[in-house]
C-alpha cells in the first residue's frame, strides 16, 4: 500500500478541478461512498478510493494523466462502473483517484454500410440500444445479462453476450488510447493518419495492440470501434430443458461440433436450476432453512417452476431458409442423446422482445435478492474445455465446494467456439458476516483447486486479481513477469490502475505489494 | 462518396441519440421524464426494484410513484449510498440538480 501524501493529493485535485471544473472532482466520504463496491463480500471501505475526477473529453483525460504522471498520483480508470460481481466501480487498492469516464458518453460514429459503431467509455448498452432502435438502424448489438454497463468497458473486460457477436472482445476493432505520459495513440490501421480502415481491419502493421489494452493497465482507452451484426430476417430459437442433471455432458458433446462448424453461431448458455429460480424470487418462498437447498426440496421447486436442471436455447440468426436447415441439423444431432425435446419459437420482425436482440434490462440483478437482505455476489468464472467430461468434472467439483461451504451452486456454461465459460456466482447476504467470510474463503479455494486442475479464470473480482494472477504460473509466472516488464516500460511512474489483473508497477513491487 | 454518405448519416443520427447533445440546446426534461429516464429501468412496472420492493413495502406501494410518503431527503440518501440490493448512483452519472428534481417529484407524489 502506498498512500498518496495529503499535500500531493490536494495539489492534484486542485489541478484536476482546473481541468474539469470543481463540480466534477470528489474526495473524502463522497468519493469513498460513490465508488465503493455495491456487492462487496467484505468491508467496501477497505478498497474504496481517496478521490475521483470525471472528465468529459479525451483532451481532459490527457490533461489529467499528465498531472497524475507529474505528481505520481495513481489513477483508476472506469467506464461506467457497473461491473457487478467483479467489483462494480471499485478499484483494487484504496489509495487511488478514480478516473471516471461516465460523462464521455458519445456515440462518435455509426457506419451502417460497414457495420460498426465507435463509442466512448460512458456509452451504455441502453444508450446503444436506443440509438440503434430509435433510428431504425439495421444493425444488432450484443449485450451481457444487464444493460446498465459500458459497451466499451464490457468489451475490454472480455464480457460475453448471446448473439453471434457475443464474444465481445473479438468484435473490437481499433482504439484510441491515452498513454501514461498523456499522449494519444491509435491502434491498428488508426496508426496511419487518414486511414480509411481503422474500424474495418483489426491488425494494422506490426504487433497488434488492441488485445493488450484489454484487462490491462497499459493505457486508458477513450474510444473504441465495435463491429455490429446485420439485422437478421429471422431468429429461430430451439429451447431445451434438461430434467436429468447428468444430461449436461451429452448436451455439451453434441453442441461442440455444431459450434465448431458454424451451424450454431451464437453462444448458447446452459444455466442450472438455481439460475432459473433465482430470477423469479427469493429463496425463502421455496425453503426457509440455512445452507444449500436439499436435493429433494430443490427438485420439487424445479418441477413446480417448470424448469429443468439445465436450461438453454440454441438461437439461429439469419435467413429463414438457412435457419431451417440448421435447425434440422441441431435437432438431428440432439435426437436420442438427451432425454428432452426442443421447443421452437421464431421471430420475424417487430417488437424485439424474444428476438435474441438484447433489450434494456436490469432483471439479472434480481438474483442478488436470492437470500434476502442486502444481496451481494462474487463471480467465479473458470474456462472449461468444450467437452462433456471436462464440464461435468468442473461442475461436480465446483458445485461440491459451493455446497460444502453452505451455498447453493448458481452457474452455467456459455459456449464459445472452442471453449466454455463456466460462470458461477456465490450469492450472499451482505449483512451476514459469517456468510461473507465463507464466500471469501470459498472463492480463494476455488481459485486454488481450479489451478490444480488446470482451470484458469477468464475474468475476476477486483479483490482477487493477485490470487488469480498467481494461478497463471507457467515457468515461474512468466506471463505476469512479462506484463510487469511492459508495464514498467509504458508506465514508468506506475500511475494507471496499479495492480489491475495482478500487474504491479515497479514502485509498488518494491514497496512489497 | 459512399463513406461520406454513411458518415453524414451517422452525424445526423447522432443528434437524435440520448447520448449526444453537442449542438442545439436541448430543453430540460420534466421531473417525471427525468425519473422515467434515470430510474425507470428498475422502478417502473415489472422492474427489478419494483419486484424487490413489492416484498418489502405495504401493498400497492412498490412503485415509487405510488408511495404515500417518500421524503426527498430519503430518496437522496438512498440514491447516493445505495440500499438493500440497489447500488448507489454517483454524482458523475446523476448530478445533484437532477437528483433533487427526481426526489422532489417523488415527494410530491403523483
Amino acid at each position: 500500500m502506498i498512500p498518496i501524501p495529503p499535500e500531493t493529493l490536494a495539489r492534484a485535485l486542485a489541478e484536476f478541478a482546473r481541468i474539469v471544473g470543481a463540480d466534477n472532482v470528489w474526495s473524502g466520504d463522497t468519493a469513498r461512498t460513490s465508488y465503493a463496491d455495491a456487492m462487496a463480500p467484505r468491508d467496501p471501505a477497505s478498497y474504496a478510493p481517496d478521490a475521483a475526477v470525471a472528465p468529459a473529453s479525451t483532451d481532459e483525460v490527457q490533461a489529467i494523466v499528465r498531472v497524475a504522471a507529474e505528481l505520481g498520483v495513481p489513477l483508476w480508470p472506469i467506464s461506467r462502473g457497473k461491473n457487478f460481481g467483479y467489483g462494480g466501480a471499485a478499484p483494487h487498492i484504496p489509495n487511488v483517484v478514480m478516473l471516471d469516464m461516465v460523462r464521455m458518453n458519445r456515440i462518435l460514429e455509426c457506419n451502417v454500410e460497414m457495420g460498426y459503431v465507435v463509442v466512448e467509455p460512458g456509452v451504455s448498452f441502453d444508450d446503444l440500444y436506443h440509438y440503434l432502435v430509435d433510428n431504425d438502424i439495421p444493425l444488432w448489438m450484443s449485450a451481457p445479462a444487464h444493460t446498465w454497463g459500458s459497451v466499451l468497458g464490457n468489451a475490454l473486460e472480455r464480457g460475453v453476450g448471446y448473439t453471434p457477436y457475443g464474444e465481445h472482445a473479438s468484435k473490437v476493432c481499433g482504439m484510441e488510447v491515452v498513454t501514461a505520459d498523456g499522449s494519444l495513440l491509435r491502434t491498428g490501421m488508426g496508426a496511419m493518419a487518414g486511414s480509411q480502415t481503422w474500424h474495418g481491419f483489426p491488425y494494422g502493421y506490426g504487433p497488434s495492440w488492441d488485445p493488450a489494452f484489454m484487462q490491462s493497465n497499459f493505457g486508458v482507452v477513450t474510444r473504441m470501434g465495435l463491429w455490429l451484426m446485420p439485422r437478421p430476417a429471422q431468429t429461430l430459437n430451439l429451447a431445451m430443458k434438461l430434467d436429468r442433471v447428468e444430461d449436461l455432458s451429452p448436451a455439451i458433446d453434441v453442441l461442440r461440433p455444431l459450434k465448431l462448424d458454424g451451424t450454431v453461431q451464437a453462444n448458447p448458455s446452459l444455466g442450472n436450476v438455481i439460475r432459473s429460480l433465482a430470477t423469479r424470487g427469493p429463496r425463502s418462498a421455496l425453503w426457509q432453512g440455512s445452507g444449500p437447498m436439499p436435493a429433494d426440496v430443490l427438485d420439487a421447486a424445479r418441477q413446480q417452476a417448470g424448469v429443468g436442471h439445465w436450461n438453454f436455447g440454441i438461437r439461429l440468426f439469419g435467413d429463414p431458409d438457412v435457419n431451417a436447415i440448421n435447425a434440422r441439423k441441431v435437432r438431428a444431432a440432439f435426437a436420442g442423446k438427451v432425454q428432452a425435446e426442443f421447443e421452437e419459437s421464431e421471430w420475424t420482425g417487430g417488437d424485439l422482445r424474444g428476438s435474441g436482440h438484447p433489450t434494456p434490462t436490469l432483471a439479472a440483478l434480481g438474483v442478488v435478492d436470492w437470500l434476502g437482505g442486502p444481496g451481494g455476489h462474487l463471480t467465479f468464472s473458470p474456462v472449461s474445455a468444450f467437452s462433456g467430461a471436462e464440464a461435468w468434472k468442473q461442475y461436480t467439483l465446483v458445485r461440491g465446494m459451493y455446497e460444502e461451504a453452505g451455498f447453493d451452486y448458481y452457474g452455467g456454461f456459455t459456449a464459445g467456439q472452442r471453449y466454455l465459460n463456466h460462470i458461477t456466482m456465490i450469492l450472499f447476504n451482505r449483512n451476514d458476516q459469517d456468510m461473507c467470510d465463507r464466500a471469501n474463503s470459498l472463492f480463494t479455494r476455488l481459485i486454488e483447486v481450479g489451478a490444480q486442475n488446470g482451470w484458469g479464470e477468464y475474468r475476476t473480482h477486483t479483490l482477487f486479481y493477485d490470487e488469480v494472477a498467481r494461478s497463471y504460473d507457467y515457468n515461474n509466472g512468466a506471463m505476469r513477469r512479462w506484463n510487469e516488464r511492459v508495464k514498467d516500460a509504458v508506465d514508468p511512474q506506475g500511475i494507471i490502475a496499479p495492480g489491475k489483473m495482478g500487474i504491479w508497477p515497479r514502485r509498488y513491487r518494491e514497496a512489497g505489494e | 462518396m459512399r463513406a461520406l454518405v454513411s458518415l453524414g448519416l451517422a452525424a445526423s443520427l447522432a443528434l437524435g441519440a440520448a447520448a449526444v447533445a453537442q449542438d442545439a440546446p436541448v430543453p430540460e426534461p420534466s421531473d417525471e421524464a427525468l425519473f422515467v429516464e434515470k430510474c425507470g429501468l428498475c422502478h417502473l412496472e415489472g422492474g427489478f426494484g419494483t419486484r424487490v420492493l413489492s416484498r418489502r413495502v405495504p401493498e400497492g406501494q412498490a412503485l415509487l410513484q405510488d408511495r404515500e410518503v417518500l421524503p426527498a431527503a430519503f430518496t437522496t440518501m438512498v440514491v447516493r449510498r445505495g440500499i438493500g440490493s440497489m447500488p448507489q448512483i454517483r454524482a458523475a452519472e446523476l448530478g445533484d440538480a437532477q437528483l433533487a428534481a427526481i426526489a422532489r417529484y417523488l415527494e410530491a407524489g403523483q
